[in-house]
């Protein structure tokens, strides 16, 4: 049963971070943006946890967190976003949203390994 | 509407995001050497990697030139890797971008960065024609056989002054910060 979502536009990052997930023992899922991801965690329940880039064609991560609070009404998905932002507004709007935590690429999974297991569990 | 102190601290602040960013491991060697834009050095053929940030004062534009040579790709392309050359590239430059917004923060507040496109390479001819108030170009040479160029061009919309501490610049990337 998939427990993590991975999304963003990049494939490189998709591959780089799910890759990793799943040599470590991790059922993942990916998607392409924000519109995708709303859609696949609609479509699977089950998701624990979220991991997200904030720029993305077609919807970006925050809006998808906003979404994924009002429209799913779903408050138990645990969201991380992953992102080369860092500036303190954009934090702030993801804190507003619910977002758990933020971690400014690159992704360097062994630094996140052992949290992604606890919020996926 | 540029002050000396402005243009330098560019300048470093783009320096240290290709030192860190541009490299796949951070042993390997990478110099930075300026490049006349009066002479022939900005190679106009082939794609370049655009991305901006831009401000209330000014838009940054970041054009970073590749050539898909064997060497290039296989510095970048993991062994085994199915990915194609562009997008693992387009994902380098988004953190090269991605590092020099996150400096720029520390003095500009109100930043957005856009997502990597690619043009073509005649397309920095044109630069010139935007006004900008600082504009260089840069070999980019990665342990002596990986040859990239970038392009750093800055349009003012007031005038800008300040200086980059950028050796202070802590390497956070990869943490997980908690809310």
């Amino acid at each position: 049963m998939t427990k993590i979502l991975v999304v963003d536009d990049s494939s490189t990052v998709r591959d780089e971070v799910a890759g990793f997930l799943r040599k470590n023992g991790l059922a993942v899922d990916t998607a392409v943006d924000g519109k995708d991801g709303l859609g696949k965690l609609k479509a699977t329940p089950g998701i624990k946890l979220v991991i997200s880039d904030v720029n993305m064609p077609n919807m970006d991560g925050l809006t998808m967190v906003e979404k994924i609070r009002s429209e799913l009404a779903n408050h138990a998905v645990n969201v991380v976003m992953l992102t080369t932002e860092s500036s303190p507004a954009m934090k702030e709007r993801g804190k507003a949203a619910g977002v758990k935590g933020w971690i400014v690429k690159p992704f360097k999974g062994d630094a996140v390994l052992e949290a992604f297991k606890k919020m996926a569990s | 509407m540029i002050s000396s102190h402005a243009k330098d601290s560019f300048e470093r602040i783009f320096r240290q995001a290709a030192q860190s960013r541009l490299t796949v491991d951070p042993n390997d060697v990478c110099d930075i050497t300026p490049l006349a834009r009066d002479d022939e050095n900005v190679d106009s053929e082939g794609d370049v990697v655009v991305l901006t940030i831009s401000s209330i004062e000014f838009r940054l534009i970041l054009v970073l030139h590749f050539k898909e040579d064997s060497s290039t790709r296989d510095y970048y392309v993991r062994e085994g890797s199915d990915a194609s050359f562009q997008e693992v590239f387009l994902e380098v430059c988004n953190l090269c971008c991605g590092a020099m917004n996150q400096s720029l923060h520390e003095y500009f507040p109100d930043l957005g960065m856009s997502t990597p496109y690619v043009l073509h390479a005649r397309s920095v001819t044109h630069l010139d024609q935007l006004k900008p108030a600082y504009l260089a170009s840069h070999a980019v040479t990665i342990n002596g056989t990986v040859q990239l160029s970038a392009t750093v061009c800055v349009c003012a919309y007031a005038p800008i002054d300040f200086v980059a501490n950028v050796s202070a610049a802590q390497e956070t990337g990869g943490e997980l910060e908690f809310f």
